[in-house]
């Protein structure tokens, strides 16, 4: 990669010293992003004495996971005190379905939209793609309605519907892009061979799909998760996301402010996605470049 | 073994008309070349036999069945893709599958069908290997055994050869050669190279612009091509065109041209070998006078004395092209260049003179305005 040229202009002692400010400049990008998570964690583990009489920088002196156990077990959520675990289950009953839904149809759409181009196939396109830009707020009204009609008010399984049916237009989007750089001759040949629309896709373009199928698997899934206004919209009591319920269990003040409750059940909330990103991260650059598939 | 044929089948896509009434029969086990550049309409034609695209307007009849409304994979075709379009996921084995699998043939039939296409074909040792792990010509094979295994009526080739470096694609011709030889399936193969076309077909048709310029066996299409755009396409180099009279000479007739020898510019006249009565309407008229640069040679009083209608002319020489066998010399003929293939070891100096023969039992005419063949 490093051509000769380059590697001399290493060596001088300019190029040092701006290689030096641009490490001390990313370093102090980084420390202000990790910073707070950081302060969260501390805090998360300290008890409650050492967070009033201790600074909110310091290091924590006694580390107990009380604060842990209590946000998701026994903190007050409005009136119910059951911790944040079965709002978490919640969403993971909300965010697996939603993700995986919404996925298959974006494939489909994708696969339908560019190997089988019909009249019209980009006028379609383009309303999709319009999907995409519409703001959260514009289909509160008409969606609450809607699953008002359809009797899924306030459950978990009209969540689902209003993420799947949101979320299409990204994951269509996602997935006509990556197919567009797919060979038609791969869907011309496997037609001479015999296979139809649904062989061509589950044999053929779903195995090659791995990397756009993850990147748009953490689009979703970081989405939907943190999905707050779609979840305080539509939801009320037992049917809310975990998002929902860790605004309720911060404002559901009772004497003392437990700020390492608060801080656990944020990082509580936070950790599914950010497990998800540890684990399929490196796909996502991955599957966010890659396009051509050399057969 | 299937005939097919192809009745005044027409392709628009609203006003633009990429085939304009295409015609032509083919017999069982014969080898058809689809030839031309870029944008004829020759890949258009093919998918049309395959039943990738539809059909405007005419009829595509395979084994007297009219199959225009006949699924791709009910017309018992198999296509070879430019691209190989191996399905990248699977293994050899399963590309080469894919097809019996999707027809319902059952376990061991596939098994046994595999193995002897993979023998066929010498790729036994590949079966396991993903697409990604062959060479070029690899991956042309397994592609040919994906389409031999089902043992079709009618074989499509589309350019399987362009992507192959230059040596292999001369090997890949003539297994496709042997092939065709040892299978006897009737073929449709499309290219846009000349000999390509030559050294594979039994018919060759010569497509522009939507339409079939000709449809005759290679040998016919090189000596007698129908008009100047085929002679121009065919062979390499391409026919000499020269700008001619037609005149009378002695009892016959002969083309008349401008050549400048020993410094001054003069008319050159060689007689027609074959002055026939057809001929006579063009008397003193202009006419294209077409001949291979084969059949313009070095003079060579021997092979003068055994062809009967080689004749001898002095012309300038402008440029040298040497390629090994043949000297490429370029001379002006008729204000236009031609070129002459010259004996390595008789070659002139540029601006100087030459004596050169030409052969005319090869000789072509066409009419200057419709550049047909007269």
């Amino acid at each position: 990669m490093a051509s000769l040229p380059q590697q001399a202009a290493a060596d001088t002692l300019g190029a040092k010293i701006g290689r030096g400010v641009l490490y001390a400049a990313l370093i102090l990008f980084a420390a202000f992003y990790i910073l707070p998570m950081l302060v969260m964690l501390a805090t998360s583990v300290k008890d409650i004495e050492e967070i009033r009489a201790g600074s909110l920088l310091a290091l924590p002196q006694a580390i107990t996971f009380e604060a842990w156990g209590y946000a998701w077990n026994e903190a007050c959520i409005g009136v119910e005190c059951t911790g944040l675990a079965p709002y978490f289950m919640n969403s993971v009953l909300m965010v697996i379905p939603s993700v995986f839904l919404s996925s298959l149809f974006g494939a489909l759409n994708g696969y339908a939209l560019t190997k089988w181009r019909f009249p019209g196939a980009n006028v379609i396109f383009g309303l999709l793609l319009f999907g995409s830009f519409i703001p959260f707020q514009v289909v509160l009204l008409p969606m609450s309605q809607t699953l008002g009609f359809l009797g899924l008010a306030s459950s978990v399984p009209g969540l689902v519907l209003v993420h799947s049916v949101y979320g299409i237009a990204f994951t269509t989007l996602f997935f006509r892009n990556y197919y567009v750089s797919l060979p038609d001759d791969l869907v011309k040949a496997a037609t001479i061979d015999g296979a139809g629309f649904f062989t061509i896709f589950w044999r053929i373009i779903l195995p090659l799909s791995p990397s756009i199928i993850v990147v748009t698997v953490i689009w979703q899934f970081t989405q939907i998760w943190n999905d707050f206004l779609f979840g305080a919209s539509f939801t009320s009591g037992g049917a809310q996301p975990v998002t929902v319920a860790l605004n309720n269990l911060v404002n559901t003040t009772t004497g003392v402010k437990l700020y390492n409750v608060d801080m656990a059940a944020a990082i509580i909330a936070a950790l599914p996605t950010l497990l998800v990103y540890i684990i399929a991260g490196r796909y996502f650059v991955r599957g966010l470049t890659a396009g051509s598939v050399k057969g | 073994m299937a005939n097919l044929e192809v009745r005044n089948v027409r392709k628009s896509f609203g006003d633009t008309h990429v085939l304009k009434g295409i015609s032509l029969d083919l017999d069982g086990g014969e080898f058809l070349v689809l030839l031309g550049p870029s944008g004829c309409g020759k890949s258009t034609l093919l998918n049309m036999i395959a039943g990738l695209d539809s059909i405007t307007d005419g009829e595509i009849v395979i084994d007297g069945r009219v199959v225009n409304a006949v699924h791709p994979k009910n017309r018992d075709i198999a296509m070879v893709f430019q691209s190989y379009a191996l399905y990248p996921n699977m293994t050899v084995k399963k590309n080469i599958a894919f097809g019996l699998e999707m027809r319902g043939v059952p376990a061991e039939e596939r098994e046994r069908l595999i193995s002897r296409t993979a023998e066929l074909l010498q790729i036994d040792h590949l079966l396991g290997r993903k697409p990604a792990q062959l060479s070029g010509g690899q991956r042309q094979r397994v592609a040919m055994g994906r389409a031999l295994v089902r043992d079709p009526k009618i074989f499509l080739f589309d350019e399987p050869l362009s992507n192959l470096d230059a040596k292999l694609r001369v090997d890949m011709r003539t297994e496709i050669k042997k092939l065709h030889a040892r299978l006897g399936t009737t073929i449709v193969y499309v290219t846009h190279d000349q000999i390509e076309a030559m050294t594979l077909a039994t018919q060759i048709a010569v497509m522009r612009g939507g339409v079939i310029e000709q449809l005759a066996p290679p040998q016919e299409v090189y000596e007698q091509p129908a008009n100047m755009y085929v002679g121009g396409f065919v062979g390499s180099p391409p026919m000499n065109f020269v700008p001619a009279t037609l005149v009378e000479h002695g009892n016959g007739l002969a083309v008349r041209f401008a050549c400048t020898s020993d410094g001054s510019a003069g008319d050159v006249d060689l007689p027609l070998a074959d002055p026939s009565e057809d001929l006579a309407p063009w008397r003193d008229r202009k006419v294209i006078f077409g001949l291979r640069p084969e059949a313009l040679t070095d003079y060579n009083e021997a092979e003068a004395s055994i062809r009967e209608h080689a004749h001898a002319f002095d012309c300038r020489v402008d440029v040298l092209e040497p390629t090994g066998a043949d000297t490429l010399t370029y001379v002006d003929l008729g204000g236009e260049t031609a070129i002459a293939r010259v004996n390595p070891r008789r070659t002139t100096n540029p601006g100087e003179t030459m004596r050169l023969m030409a052969d005319m039992s090869h000789a072509s005419l066409f009419d200057p305005e419709t550049e047909r063949r007269i």
